[in-house]
């Protein structure tokens, strides 16, 4: 949108960069720019993804806050409250909101009176480390196995490629759903621990699940950047000099490819929020009471018709929080990697 | 134990699939909600004729005679095509009527012996096969003689084993083998005498109650010898009623279409009205589509029935005309928690659970009056010689003061840990175990929910004795209008407590010979009223021992299509849609 043809013929030219945008900062100093601050000032450039940026960090606000208001006992996601139900109707909140007022500003569940707006904020906070861990350790594992892969090539990258090849044929939704009670069996053995009503190894479990379908893609992709990398010059010269592999694949290449890999891990994030959601719906995952925005939402749904805001509110917020980080995610990408351009 | 489990597996999908185990009775005098019976009125006269429509979530188990035990199947099966001795009357609003047999096969309800140890009846002349040849005294003796094979005919009630007068083995199991292998015939054969057309029965302890048993489950219908293909036989239907299976037979997973049979005779039967055509049963349709379908009220639909209960969540959709198309029922079902007995050994702490119990939320959460009330005991109120236990307020609230008093002095380190295992099923029924966990954390418990799926591992985990479960949901309703087939089927601990392998439907491993004893005595009093205040002097037990916590009593809430008339959810159909009337606007035209 606003990076136009200009843009494009200016990253060829760094100093004509750097020298336009301290002449539109008004400042004077020549000193040499990184290649993230470029990004940074790139990223600032476009209203959408500082919108995004601001709108993500105050759900992650929010969720790290959650716990802390939940210990001081400000949310309370657990009460009953049938008192502001109504019996008759078959226990829907009073009034024509969702039952919002001072103290629930949110409005409460049908049928049982819990506020939906503790209910929200603590499933955020579960949600999002569900997500942030699973990103955190599908880059992580797919980074390794591409930059591998990529790096010696041979019949190392045919055995990777052909795992990468037999983890995408697996049909994973039918896997999570048969192993889930075992697995978690297992891991309660093993010595995960359960945490509040489970909420550990549950939660652990998709993670797991979720990053080892989710390394193939991150694998290939770094996969390919490696192969150019790998005939520029400084490889060869570590090479010459005698560096270890490790070396090699963490300190000379891996420091070529946080671009893409910040990119990815920013699209990865609202997937796996999504992911999370949708297995809540086939009932995997962290179990009731304990809210997640994936079952808040899989409760309210049913709601469409019979309680309209508190179907709309949940459906609204999440809707909000993946958005906000796949626009993240956009400017992320457009900001480090403008030839790409939109 | 494993034949009970199927019924079982049934009563738990009833909180939220409505196809309940094999429960008469069922009343609706307990005030249940608008829409009841009072604006159900049957017709006698009304046109034949057009098709009934039944969508149906779950699948049928079986529509074998002695395997079925699934309430709104037994039901369907006795309307239109497995006949027994006798029978609840058809559309029967009036709850005492719809509890008393009136003879069907048989000319009158039966004879019994001074102390009900035999009972002959007398079959009508008339009454034929779909293929035309008459029903005969053989034809019931052999029917029922199938239960006893145990390994072919599963799933059903076998209470027939314990009752008839044949000797045990050296295993202590009858020593009939069924009709299959034909071991112990003879035994059978003195048991069960056929003399021209009047069979007699000969049980050895006193069945007083005999002719509801029939009434109300389809084991004692007679079967054909040359049809029966075993374990081949549970889908394929063999007819002596008003309807039989069209030529593209029963689909397990997507059901079947009966039609007219042409050898049934409206004058010789004339219990059943057999108004429709057809009637065409659609199996696996999603439970909140049941439901829309139903409210939108296009096409084939307008003659559509179904047994899945309203969500709450759709409770404000049920308004105007569709409200007219609803009804509201109290179900004979009852649902309960047991405490595990091999692990809250300590009475104080059962004693503070049970004050704890939020039965009032519980409710609330499940929808309310509409779905569900608090209950006071584990009998349903339908069931003759209910009694509400003063131990159980009727409002449901918990007593949380209670409850932490008895923790502290129970003298057990706090929060006490309780797992609380259940079957997985609506999101109402999360939310009504997440308002259970609420109060007990509340009263100084730490609860953990174990939700388990009903159909793949929760009677497994649940039944093993040994299960690291603290508290365990069930649901259960009287086979036939007796406490006798609540109570001991539940906590008699030697029919159910079976070496180390299973618990039966005794959960909680729960162990008494008081208990026991006071349960031999109440099934061999003949007097009823005796027996009555036997069972609540037992029920007292029971209560006092925490051998089970009351949760609620099960309401039925289900929609029907504009063009069904002659609509009746009655006591003598556990409360399911009686098909012996049921009927099409202008028949269909």
């Amino acid at each position: 949108m606003t990076l136009t043809a200009s843009n494009l013929e200016s990253h060829s030219d760094d100093h004509f960069v750097d020298a336009e945008a301290d002449a539109q900062a008004g400042r004077v100093d020549v000193e040499g720019r990184s290649p993230l601050r470029l990004a940074w000032a790139r990223f600032r450039k476009d209203k959408l993804s500082m919108a995004a940026l601001v709108v993500t960090t105050i759900f992650v606000l929010c969720a790290i806050s959650s716990p802390i208001l939940l210990k001081l006992g400000v949310l309370d996601p657990y009460t009953n409250h049938t008192d502001l139900l109504v019996p008759e109707t078959g226990f829907f909140p009073r009034g024509a909101l969702g039952g919002i007022s001072i103290h629930h500003p949110m409005g409460v569940e049908p049928q049982i009176g819990r506020d939906v707006l503790s209910r929200l904020m603590l499933g955020a906070t579960l949600s999002l480390t569900i997500a942030l861990a699973a990103s955190l350790i599908t880059v992580a594992f797919g980074t390794v196995a591409g930059i591998i892969a990529g790096f010696t090539g041979g019949i190392v990258d045919g055995i990777i490629g052909r795992i990468i090849d037999l983890t995408l044929a697996f049909p994973a939704t039918l896997m999570l759903l048969g192993l889930s009670q075992v697995a978690v069996d297992k891991m309660k053995a093993i010595g995960i621990p359960n945490g509040p009503n489970g909420a550990f190894v549950n939660g652990f479990y998709i993670v797991f699940v979720l990053a080892v379908f989710g390394w193939p893609p991150v694998a290939r992709l770094i996969r390919g950047q490696v192969l150019t990398i790998r005939e520029r010059e400084f490889v060869d010269a570590a090479i010459l000099m005698g560096a270890s592999r490790p070396r090699i694949y963490f300190k000379e290449i891996l420091p070529n490819l946080w671009a893409p890999l910040l990119v990815y891990f920013t699209l990865l994030m609202p997937a796996y929020v999504s992911a999370e959601a949708a297995l809540s719906f086939l009932g995997v995952g962290i179990k009731n009471p304990t809210p997640t925005l994936g079952n808040v939402l899989n409760s309210a749904v049913q709601f469409a018709i019979g309680d309209f805001f508190f179907f709309f509110i949940p459906a609204a917020i999440i809707a909000a929080i993946v958005i906000a980080f796949n626009l993240l995610g956009d400017g992320a990408r457009d900001a480090l990697d403008p030839r790409a351009g939109r | 134990m494993g034949t009970n489990r199927k019924r079982l597996v049934a009563a738990a999908a009833s909180m939220v699939v409505a196809v309940g185990v094999a429960g008469c009775g069922g009343d609706s005098g307990s005030g249940s909600g608008p829409g009841d019976q009072s604006s159900q009125t049957v017709k006698a006269d009304v046109p034949k004729g057009g098709t009934v429509f039944s969508l149906e979530q779950s699948v049928t188990q079986s529509w074998d005679p002695q395997r079925t035990y699934t309430g709104r199947d037994l039901s369907n099966m006795n309307r239109l095509f497995s006949r027994g001795l006798v029978m609840f009357p058809v559309g029967a609003t009036d709850p005492e009527e719809g509890a008393t047999p009136i003879p069907d096969l048989a000319t009158d309800t039966g004879q019994a012996n001074e102390d009900a140890t035999q009972w002959s009846f007398t079959l009508k002349d008339g009454p034929k096969w779909q293929d035309g040849k008459p029903i005969t005294c053989e034809d019931l003796k052999y029917g029922m003689s199938r239960t006893f094979a145990t390994d072919v005919i599963t799933g059903g009630p076998n209470y027939i084993i314990g009752y008839l007068d044949i000797p045990q083995d050296a295993n202590g199991e009858p020593a009939y083998k069924g009709p299959y292998t034909g071991e112990g015939q003879d035994l059978y054969d003195k048991a069960v005498t056929c003399d021209g057309n009047t069979i007699t029965y000969r049980f050895k302890k006193p069945w007083p109650d005999f002719p509801l048993a029939i009434a109300s489950l389809r084991s004692f219908d007679p079967y054909r010898q040359d049809q029966d293909k075993g374990a081949k036989s549970q889908l394929v239907p063999f007819s002596d009623g008003p309807y039989k299976i069209d030529d593209a037979g029963w689909n397990a997973d997507t059901g079947g279409t009966f039609i007219r049979n042409d050898q049934w005779d409206a004058t010789e039967d004339t219990n059943r009205q057999a108004n429709p055509d057809k009637f065409t049963f659609t199996l696996g349709v999603e439970a909140e589509v049941v439901i829309d379908r139903l409210i939108a009220d296009q096409g084939d639909d307008a003659s559509a029935i179904s047994t899945r209960n309203v969500t709450p969540a759709q409770f404000p959709q049920i308004t105007g005309d569709v409200a007219a198309r609803a009804v509201d029922f109290a179900s004979p079902f009852s649902n309960y928690l047991v405490p595990n007995f091999n692990r809250v050994t300590n009475l104080q702490v059962r004693q503070a659970l049970a004050a704890a119990t939020d039965r009032a939320g519980y409710s609330a959460a499940l929808g309310g009056d509409k779905a569900s009330k608090p209950s006071q005991s584990i009998v349903n109120p339908s069931t003759p010689g209910y009694v509400a236990n003063p131990a159980y307020s009727a409002d449901g609230k918990p007593d949380i003061e209670k409850a932490k008093q008895l923790l502290e002095q129970s003298g057990e380190t706090l929060p006490y840990p309780i797992k609380l295992t259940y079957p997985i099923g609506s999101d109402a029924s999360e939310k009504a175990f997440a308002a259970l966990k609420a109060s007990y954390d509340q009263a100084g418990f730490d609860v953990t929910l174990d939700g388990l799926d009903p159909s793949g591992p929760y009677y497994d985990t649940i039944q093993k004795p040994g299960s690291d479960s603290d508290l365990i949901w069930g649901g259960w309703g009287a086979d036939w209008p007796s406490v006798s087939t609540v109570i001991p089927p539940l906590f008699d601990s030697r029919i159910n407590i079976v070496g180390k392998s299973s618990n039966g439907q005794d959960y909680g491993n729960y162990k008494s010979d008081a208990a026991n004893a006071a349960m031999d005595a109440a099934a061999a009093e003949t007097d009823l009223d005796k027996a009555n205040q036997m069972w609540a002097d037992l029920d007292n037990l029971l209560v006092q021992d925490v051998a089970y916590i009351p949760l609620d009593v099960s309401q039925f809430y289900f929609l029907r299509g504009s063009n069904v008339e002659n609509y009746v959810n009655a006591a003598s159909t556990s409360g399911y849609p009686d098909l012996g009337v049921i009927s099409v606007k202008d028949g269909g035209k």
